[in-house]
């Protein structure tokens, strides 16, 4: 009996199975053992070449390549970083007042939130370019009318990623917050009423009752948008191909320009290897501190 | 008539309409290029007017912005699928021949173009004595300056020196207006390296000598403090520079609106230029680049564009492919003995290479702001054409761009520039 449910689970699935294989383990696979390979992405794999550690000693040292992989990676770990210390804390404040049903505009404002996430990025991307343009942009034009100079926007090293990211707030807030509101309607109305008749105010009632039941909705949050940022591509192809002077230059679009427009496919892979690396230690770190939080 | 009867006469009628269905049967090619969308409906036109000629062959258009040329032309182009044609910039031709991305031009086709084309072009869509294009546009560099802006100054004359060159430039700087005298680029690899490639041997100098980079020269060390000083003074303002995915953006919104007096740009530009200025195009006028204290006189820097051809693309597909290219270019297919080709190109202010092109356009060419570029373009020297040029290109990119923004001295931008360039060179030989 053990058996044939075995079996029959085993053939139930065998589908899922075999598709992720194929396309999800023998690509990362594939580019696992690349990173060991000096190989141009235009040859067959047979013309690989193993170099060992090779790749990995170019991307971390100091000639160009190892230059700009390490300001890509800095680059990714700070749009990545302000991306989410902005869009969790809008993402609560947002689901909050979106689930006071008695605030008015509060449907407006929840159509209006999740619409931007509903643009497509190449929309995305014209208009901002021209919002932030320097000498004809509203936003510079707006700031002027409150006595604010001329900012640069994308035409700075200093400003232009974390234009990026205000970019990337103003498009991914409203799908955040509908996954706050999705955790604020798991908690049970009888603790606000308890915590009511005990005389807690707003204040503490969101400090003890709402974040602390939040939290498992704020790491999925977290996560979910740790993934997102790092994956950032489009913003950087269409407004600012990584520059200036690489300040914008994220991961994801310079091994694309390393791995296909260059043909390094031993480089890039390498690269993208320790995005992966990356991205598993930051998600791993984060399910550590929080599962830590919740044993305390 | 029984349904059996109908049935055979239906059969045999089908099995004698199968080898004329087989004879007619169309070869379908496609044309990738960065063009804007006005030239790829004069590219399609051209295009139809050839499938009148030839039935039997369908060519269909397919545009990407400039930055995604490369990138499409490497992940499409090694498949049967991908596109059939390319238009490409000289740099990238070493390493697509390389990679066996593109394929040698039929004999007939390279003893036409060995024939009909300028020795110096054929040699830059050549890859060891091989052909593998056909040559179409050659650019070249040239000083841009506004005439108003000039006027308004006090500005007699366009500079002819690096020292008078400075001092236009602080001239026409005039920061409570948001007005630079020089406008750089950044963003952009050619938008950064070309000028200062221009500027560079200007000044009697090379980004590239027998295969090997002379970053480190003493015009190269000119060149670079050069930029520097334009950028401390204040007379080039690196916040006006920035261009992007499709060569366009604020410095080129900057020049169009007579916020920068003066820029390095190349005859290409005409169109946009034409585009966003209107009727004050008429303020724009060509000069030669200014020469250096170590230059003898004005240089500047040239490169070329081509087409193509698939090299894994079917039999047929190629063959399609060089009978179009052919006919594209050839005197037949445009107005006045000239190529459809050079048509297209000169609508938007590009210098065709063909020698009876530029004969057949002699004209145009006349005009005030391209024959600027035609004066200039018997001194101008080719960009290196040496594999990891793009690499190269954009390596001595970030440099520039680092110096423009005061991330790095002028003596540290040339020591970066010529380590990089050495280590990128070396490794792309090997």
């Amino acid at each position: 009996m053990a058996k044939a449910f075995r079996a029959s689970a085993g053939i139930m699935l065998a589908p899922a199975v075999t598709l992720i294989g194929v396309f999800v383990l023998v690509p990362m696979l594939l580019t696992i053992w690349l990173c060991f390979q000096d190989w141009s992405t235009q040859t067959p794999f047979s013309e690989a070449s193993f170099v060992g550690l090779g790749n990995f000693q170019e991307i971390f040292g100091s000639t160009s390549v190892g230059r700009d992989f390490k300001t890509a990676l800095l680059n990714t770990t700070i749009y990545t970083a302000l991306s989410v210390v902005l869009i969790l804390p809008l993402s609560v404040v947002f689901g909050l007042l979106v689930y006071q049903r008695d605030v008015a505009g509060g449907t407006a404002l929840r159509t209006v939130l999740f619409s931007t996430y509903m643009v497509p990025m190449i929309a995305v991307a014209l208009v901002w370019s021209k919002l932030y343009s320097p000498s004809e942009g509203p936003l510079n034009q707006m700031l002027g009318l409150v006595g604010i100079g001329p900012q640069p926007w994308l035409s700075s090293p200093r400003s232009a990623l974390v234009s990026i990211v205000l970019l990337n707030v103003w498009q991914q807030v409203g799908y955040f917050t509908v996954l706050a509101i999705a955790g604020l309607t798991q908690i049970p109305g009888s603790l606000y009423e308890a915590a009511t008749l005990d005389g807690a105010n707003g204040r503490e009632q969101f400090r003890f009752i709402t974040f602390p039941l939040l939290r498992r909705t704020l790491l999925f949050s977290a996560v979910i948008a740790i993934i997102n940022a790092v994956q950032v591509f489009e913003p950087v192809a269409l407004i600012t191909q990584g520059g200036p002077v690489g300040s914008t230059n994220v991961l994801t679009y310079h091994i694309r320009r390393v791995g296909i427009e260059r043909a390094q496919g031993g480089l890039g892979s390498a690269m993208a290897v320790m995005l992966m690396l990356s991205l598993m230690v930051c998600v791993s770190a984060l399910f550590a501190f929080v599962n830590r939080k919740d044993s305390e | 008539m029984s349904l059996a009867w109908i049935s055979k006469l239906a059969l045999a009628a089908g099995l004698i309409g199968l080898p004329a269905t087989g004879c007619a049967q169309s070869v379908n090619i496609s044309y990738l290029t960065h063009w804007s969308p006005e030239t790829v409906a004069l590219l399609e036109a051209a295009a139809k007017d050839f499938s009148k000629q030839n039935p039997d062959v369908a060519v269909t258009v397919r545009a990407v912005p400039f930055g995604d040329l490369l990138t499409t032309l490497r992940s499409q182009g090694g498949s049967s699928d991908g596109p059939t044609i390319g238009g490409i910039y000289d740099l990238w031709l070493p390493e697509l021949a390389k990679d066996k991305l593109v394929a040698p031009a039929p004999d007939a086709v390279a003893s036409e173009v060995k024939s009909a084309w300028p020795a110096g072009v054929v040699s830059a869509a050549s890859v060891g004595g091989t052909l593998y294009g056909i040559p179409n546009e050659i650019d070249v560099y040239a000083l841009n300056y506004n005439k108003e802006l000039f006027k308004a100054a006090g500005i007699a004359a366009p500079p002819k020196t690096w020292a008078e060159f400075k001092d236009v430039a602080a001239k026409l700087t005039n920061k409570d207006k948001g007005q630079q005298g020089f406008g750089m680029i950044n963003s952009w690899a050619a938008g950064v390296v070309h000028p200062f490639a221009s500027l560079l041997v200007s000044n009697g100098g090379n980004l590239v000598k027998d295969g090997k980079p002379a970053l480190d020269s003493p015009q190269a060390g000119e060149t670079f403090a050069l930029y520097e000083d334009l950028i401390k003074s204040g007379a080039s303002v690196p916040a006006m520079a920035t261009a992007d995915a499709n060569t366009t953006g604020p410095f080129l919104d900057n020049f169009v609106s007579g916020k920068t007096g003066m820029i390095i740009m190349a005859n290409w530009w005409e169109s946009a230029l034409k585009t966003g200025m209107g009727d004050k195009f008429a303020n724009v006028a060509t000069a030669p680049i200014p020469v250096g204290p170590s230059g003898d006189k004005p240089h500047s820097i040239s490169y070329s564009w081509m087409t193509v051809v698939n090299a894994k693309a079917g039999e047929a597909e190629q063959k399609a492919a060089w009978q179009f290219l052919g006919w594209l270019n050839s005197p037949k297919s445009g107005k006045n003995g000239a190529s459809a080709m050079s048509d297209i190109l000169m609508s938007m202010g590009i210098l065709p290479s063909r020698s009876s092109d530029i004969e057949a356009h002699k004209d145009k060419l006349g005009s005030e702001f391209l024959s600027g570029y035609v004066s200039v373009l018997a001194d101008a020297r080719p960009f290196p054409v040496v594999l990891g040029g793009q690499e190269f290109s954009e390596s001595l990119q970030q440099t520039l761009e680092a110096l423009q923004y005061g991330q790095v001295s002028a003596k540290d931008a040339q020591a970066n520039a010529q380590a990089d360039a050495t280590s990128i060179l070396e490794r792309a030989a090997k």
